[in-house]
């Protein structure tokens, strides 16, 4: 396996291991999630919007800031670490630490999301199916959409002031296009359409993906050299 | 012919609106600069 | 070390460009209310025209240019592209804020509405952000290297950003048929408000050089000063 890849991988399982000696982070991203399902079932209603209207705008905002929670906390607990740091003194390069950080975030959130799909579905009834692979992939694209951009953002805010509020003012400009495709496709799918009538939106999604994972891969390198 | 809508005072709100930045910010920037 | 241009020249032009613009702007507010002819449909409030629309191309020009400034700068290195980019961002701001507030006042009389989700409202309202973003993130990065750089990736990641904002709303509009809404058309203007506006739209470029230029300055002499306390 390349050098580089290896450092990547390596530096995503410390994070992750970091993560988890220190479960707050996890429980407070989960907490959180369950708490904005919560808020949107019990503050609409009835008789006026159906649970199918609400679900797939419930399910993204609950995505969307669980993500930027995680992600907060997520490189706060690296920084009163001090691992950042020791970390850039390795001979490893960027791209990799990019990567390892990115894939370590990405579960992360994936875990959050993980608990809170079925929580969803119990909420609001939905009649998961046939959509549920639609779905899944629908949160995969627009979750690494929102990490490739919250992780290089999270790099350079750590060690400002206010860090918590940064990032959240930072990423949300980032976070809209993939959130309006997502909330769009997941509309549909639990509407009952086909797969087939949200290719433009899924292609929209990739196309994010891809251009902002190389584009961050590549400047992440301006935001930890000196 | 119908009638012209009568919404001058939108207008005027806008145009003081933007003078009001525009100017703002200049008078900023010269203050700033001394 | 890049030797930095004298900021005294600099804000003096800025100062003068200013003033011109100014005045200018005088001059469009005369013509636009008192010789161009008012718009049948739509009534006095058309004439927000005038001084919004320009405002929303000197908006994306400032953005425009922060990015490519951005891209230069990780390229060549040079603080006074950082500095540049620094002056472009806050005068796309102001431009932005015309923008974002005429366009609701417009929209009022005329559409019904304050509000439209439509793709050049939806737009300014993200340049805005996008601005706002990175003076924030330039006021919480202390030391000026790395600022230069952490600003310098916002700016190109809001450069590849706008696109994507365009595209999603393009598609959202299309797949979601819109209610018919009276938008001021621009197909054919008559002469007299087609001359209004390029007045404008050259006074606002006036303009934008003058506040570009004097806020340049303005951060110029500050590093000049910073480096010459380094150096003591």
């Amino acid at each position: 396996m390349p050098e580089a890849v290896r450092s990547a991988l390596a530096i995503a399982g410390k994070d992750l291991r970091l993560e988890f000696r220190t479960r707050t982070a996890l429980l407070s991203a989960f907490v959180f999630a369950v708490l904005t399902l919560l808020v949107f079932n019990f503050s609409r209603d009835q008789s006026l919007i159906s649970t199918a209207d609400l679900a797939p705008s419930a399910l993204w905002i609950t995505v969307a800031f669980g993500a930027v929670v995680a992600m907060n906390r997520a490189f706060i607990i690296e920084r009163e670490q001090g691992a950042f740091d020791a970390l850039l003194l390795a001979p490893v390069p960027r791209g990799a630490i990019y990567w390892g950080k990115f894939l370590a975030n990405l579960a992360f959130v994936g875990l959050v999301e993980a608990l809170t799909l079925p929580l969803f579905v119990l909420f609001f009834n939905v009649p998961l199916g046939r959509a549920l692979p639609g779905l899944l992939a629908t949160l995969v694209l627009a979750t690494i959409g929102f990490v490739a951009v919250g992780t290089i953002l999270s790099a350079m805010v750590v060690r400002t002031r206010f860090a918590e509020l940064m990032l959240p003012v930072l990423i949300l400009p980032f976070m809209v296009p993939p959130l309006i495709g997502a909330v769009q496709v997941t509309a549909r799918l639990l509407g009952g359409r086909p797969l087939t009538e949200v290719l433009g939106w899924l292609r929209l999604l990739v196309t994010y993906d891809v251009v902002f994972v190389t584009l961050c891969t590549l400047a992440f390198t301006a935001v930890v050299d000196e | 012919m119908p009638e012209l809508p009568q919404n001058a005072p939108y207008m005027v709100a806008a145009y003081v609106v933007t003078a009001v930045i525009l100017v703002g910010y200049a008078v900023s920037l010269w203050v700033r600069s001394r | 070390m890049t030797p930095l241009p004298s900021a005294g020249r600099v804000i003096r032009a800025g100062r003068l460009l200013t003033i011109l613009g100014l005045l200018g702007m005088a001059l469009v507010y005369v013509l636009a209310l008192q010789f161009t002819p008012v718009e049948a449909r739509q009534g006095m409030a058309q004439k927000i025209f005038y001084v919004h629309a320009p405002a929303a191309w000197g908006a994306l020009i400032a953005f425009i240019l922060v990015g490519v400034a951005s891209i230069l700068y990780l390229w060549l290195h040079d603080p006074r592209l950082d500095l540049f980019a620094e002056a472009s961002a806050e005068v796309g701001l102001a431009f932005s804020a015309v923008m974002l507030t005429t366009g609701p006042i417009w929209g009022k009389p005329v559409w019904g509405t304050w509000w439209t989700w439509d793709a050049r409202l939806t737009l300014t309202l993200f340049l805005f952000l996008l601005f706002l973003g990175y003076l924030t993130l330039r006021a919480a990065v202390r030391e000026p290297v790395e600022r230069a750089r952490f600003s310098a990736v916002l700016g190109i990641m809001a450069l590849v950003l706008v696109p994507f904002i365009h595209l999603s709303v393009y598609l959202f509009r299309t797949l979601h048929p819109q209610p018919i809404l009276l938008k001021p058309s621009r197909p054919s203007l008559p002469p007299e408000m087609l001359r209004t506006l390029l007045t404008s739209m050259g006074v606002y470029t006036l303009l934008y050089l003058g506040f570009v230029t004097l806020r340049y300055g303005i951060g110029l002499r500050r590093a000049v000063a910073l480096r010459e306390a380094d150096d003591a």
